[in-house]
């Protein structure tokens, strides 16, 4: 018994002192290869600006945005105004009203003059059967399809089918696009025949100023539970997706803002009805073409922004956080053939690996530190100067991490101009470890017992001013 | 393994030393943030309002090298070059010519060629882009030189594209084609973007006919890809090019096995009014030739009535859709055949027919 004791204690110190080591490596290895990625970028955004005055009229791909809404009423006409003022030469707006129980649909009728259109869509990829497809008489470029409810992977099949041109962009309907988002992500395409997919940048909404559509002052937002949202998102985007960018391991493109080549899409039967939707596709993108030997680029640009509500409240940050990651499991469960396969390289062998070991079983493994570590110190199996002196290395290299990430988009993007704003989002980046992180983690737990749930959870939104 | 770490002597001051480390190196992130902050704040103001001095002399004095201080920092190089682009892009003629010649009186061309030797291609491409931005004929053979020694892709095509602004004839047409031909394909449009520019070009240069003869001497060369003659017509279809069309036939007898190239000829042929080949292109089984002659079937020919009427239960959703647009908007003889296919048992052809009469009853209202 004392001897199965010792072997339990010694095999979580081990765990919990690998995992320590791994998970803050890689974050760090991540914040060293998007500091490269960046800067490389920067320099290229002030030449994409020079070659903006070169394009001709006809340099461009006409683009579908479509925009799945369930229960969107308060938000999405502003929403959809917000699109219709996008610069961008052609493209079309599809809301796909997902069988929503509020007023979306009768607001979109009433707002933008909808009248019912005969317009045969194909049926590429699978869906709820459409109630109606309706055109705005007064934009022309406007378009709603309403369909029995199936959640978000279904409303956008349903867009894509009805969608017109060769470049899709999902974005969810209490989302605003900066107005050039659709140019510089939709550009890429145009000088690249191998790139499938690209993601913007996610920007946290709140507390920020909205004049006619377009976000006008950027400001931190005022509670901490959103502020410390707006730190998790640069640190997610800038180090996260730039780094997994650099080693071509992206697998996921933020459901919120996305841009696709609509073929590729068809070609793997469009979005899956999952939580996780975004990843899910992701993947089975890399997957098809690894199959397929089809020559292929997936791509983080971090200068399109799109400005998203985050959760105000901390029930409804939970369940989004529990639905990410219910989501994520499931992606990787779905996808499991890409779990330590040298068939998907690098995609397979670094980014899929991180995501089951590091952010699927990571979770565990904290946990069980936070529960043993006290333990083993109380029963004297475990010496107190080791663990003042690891708690305290665990918590600088974490401040450290988000910090850098800070340093990353303040240095190349300045969006927070106000020194009060950047001071703040620094102190965040130490004040994460007492007590968010530990919230956020026990729901990734919660989350990882209950990961064959597929709700989304009720979702609250706030009028856009 | 713990205890072979934790009981080293060292241990312990390693972690403080790590521990130590990283406190000095957060603080020296904020602080090195906060003087960012401050410097690039201070150097926006002074690059703003050297552009609008800029600007401001170039439109508005004879002289304007005399009421400007000479660039002398990467931020002052920047601002000049952008103030000039602005005004090269707006104006012609004598403003135009000012804003050029400070170019060379204040060293801005040298200086942005001296940069494209920098070791980062980023910084590489950044060079060139300004360069190309400026359009200065004396950067053409610099272009030339700078391509045969460049191991840059990215930077290669960038190159391309600041010769294509400046061509001056059909041997530069060639070394364009000769230089897209030896690097991987990029996209359609980066290429068609190209023969635009340097259509419009020679258009400017009263050279249009020198598009004539490169697309003739290509026409059967091996070396050069479909593709670049496929973006090669559509280009002549973007801007127009008369002198190229009397050769769009030619590449359509030459190219039956081609059906983009066969499309791009229906489009820039149908575009400058010529509809001859159109019977023949929608019976062609490829759907993008059929689809390219539906765009245009409506403005030439009501007796095509009877194929397009056909068309609408082609298995492609596009050909379908296309067929059922051409035929609302040519004319009662369409329309009939339209409201005929309306009421047909074919399930595809009944609905787009219903759709394009939809349509055509809303254009009317």
């Amino acid at each position: 018994m004392e001897l199965l004791i010792w072997f339990a204690a010694h095999s979580t110190q081990y765990a919990v002192f690998i995992y320590f080591l791994t998970v803050n490596s890689i974050y760090t290895m991540l914040i060293i290869f998007a500091l490269r990625d960046i800067i490389r970028h920067s320099h290229l955004a002030t030449s994409r600006a020079a070659r903006r005055q070169l394009s001709g009229e006809f340099y461009y791909k006409p683009v579908s945005v479509i925009v799945p809404a369930h229960n969107e009423g308060a938000v999405i006409i502003q929403s959809v105004k917000a699109l219709l003022n996008l610069h961008y030469p052609e493209f079309e707006v599809i809301v796909v009203n997902d069988g929503s129980g509020d007023d979306t649909l009768e607001k979109l009728k009433a707002e933008f003059s909808l009248a019912p259109s005969k317009k045969p869509l194909r049926l590429q990829v699978p869906h709820e059967p459409v109630l109606g497809f309706y055109r705005s008489a007064d934009h022309p470029n406007l378009f709603v399809v309403d369909k029995v409810n199936g959640g978000k992977a279904d409303a956008i099949n349903a867009g894509i089918n009805a969608s017109s041109y060769p470049i899709f962009c999902s974005i969810d309907a209490d989302s605003l696009l900066e107005p050039d988002a659709i140019l510089k992500s939709s550009k890429l395409f145009l000088e690249d025949d191998e790139l499938i997919a690209t993601g913007g940048i996610i920007r946290v909404l709140n507390g920020c100023t909205v004049r006619n559509g377009s976000v006008t002052d950027i400001k931190m937002p005022d509670t901490s539970l959103e502020a410390m949202q707006v730190l998790e998102y640069t640190r997610a985007f800038l180090s996260g997706r730039t780094g997994w960018n650099a080693i071509k391991s992206l697998l996921i493109i933020s459901g919120a803002f996305g841009v696709f080549r609509k073929d590729m899409v068809i070609a793997v039967n469009g979005y899956r009805r999952t939580v996780g939707e975004d990843m899910d596709l992701v993947m089975r993108l890399h997957r098809h073409c690894k199959d397929k030997g089809i020559p292929y680029k997936i791509l983080f640009v971090p200068d399109p922004v799109c400005w998203t509500q985050a959760p105000f409240t901390l029930g409804a940050l939970l369940r989004q956080r529990n639905r990410w990651h219910r989501g994520m499991i499931d992606a990787l469960l779905t996808n499991r053939e890409m779990i330590l396969n040298r068939k998907y390289g690098a995609t397979s062998l670094l980014g899929v690996s991180y995501f089951f070991f590091v952010e699927l079983l990571g979770p565990v493994i904290e946990l069980l530190g936070y529960i043993a570590v006290p333990l083993f110190w109380f029963f004297g199996m475990l010496d107190t100067r080791f663990m003042v002196m690891i708690f305290l290395l665990a918590v600088i290299w974490g401040v450290t991490i988000n910090i850098s990430a800070v340093v990353l988009d303040t240095y190349n993007f300045r969006r927070y101009r106000r020194t009060s704003d950047i001071l703040r989002l620094c102190l965040l980046g130490a004040g994460e470890f007492l007590g968010y992180r530990q919230i956020m983690l026990l729901e990734r737990i919660r989350a990882t017992i209950s990961f064959r749930q597929t709700h989304w959870g009720a979702q609250v939104r706030k009028v856009i001013k | 393994m713990i205890e072979h770490i934790t009981d080293s002597p060292r241990f312990y001051e390693y972690v403080s030393w790590a521990v130590l480390l990283l406190s000095v190196f957060n603080f020296s992130q904020i602080v090195y943030l906060l003087w960012n902050k401050a410097r690039v704040e201070k150097a926006e103001r002074r690059k703003d309002e050297l552009k609008r001095l800029a600007a401001t002399a170039i439109v508005t004095s004879l002289s304007p090298a005399e009421l400007l201080p000479l660039p002398s920092s990467e931020e002052e190089y920047a601002a000049y070059s952008e103030s000039i682009a602005s005004v090269l892009d707006s104006f012609e003629g004598e403003v135009a010519d000012r804003a050029a010649g400070l170019l060379t009186i204040f060293g801005i061309g040298a200086h942005y060629r001296s940069l494209v030797r920098s070791r980062s291609w980023y910084k590489r491409c950044n060079a060139v882009d300004m360069l190309t931005v400026f359009r200065m004929d004396e950067n053409r053979a610099f272009f030339i030189e700078l391509f045969a020694s460049e191991p840059s892709a990215d930077v290669k095509y960038r190159i391309i594209r600041g010769l294509s602004l400046i061509v001056r004839g059909r041997d530069d047409l060639g070394e364009l084609a000769r230089m897209l031909s030896g690097l991987p394909y990029l996209a359609p449009k980066y290429t068609e973007d190209l023969f635009y520019n340097a259509i419009i070009r020679l258009k400017a240069l009263g050279k249009e006919d020198e598009f004539g003869v490169f697309m003739r001497l290509i026409m059967r060369d091996g070396l050069v890809r479909a593709e670049i003659k496929r973006d090669c017509l559509t280009a002549c279809y973007a801007a127009i090019c008369e002198k190229g069309r009397p050769l769009l036939k030619e590449y359509y007898a030459a190219h039956p096995g081609e059906p983009e190239i066969l499309a791009a000829c229906i489009r820039s042929l149908a575009r400058a009014g010529d509809f001859t080949l159109l019977p023949e292109a929608l019976r062609n089984p490829d759907w993008r030739v059929k689809l390219a002659a539906l765009k245009h079937a409506h403005l030439c020919c009501e007796d095509l009535t009877g194929e397009i009427t056909g068309l609408l239960s082609d298995p492609n959703y596009h050909v379908r859709l296309n067929a059922a647009m051409t035929l609302a908007r040519a004319g009662e003889r369409g329309l009939t055949a339209l409201r005929g296919a309306a009421a047909s048992q074919d399930k595809f052809a009944a609905e787009t027919a219903a759709y394009a009469l939809e349509q055509e009853a809303a254009w009317n209202s």
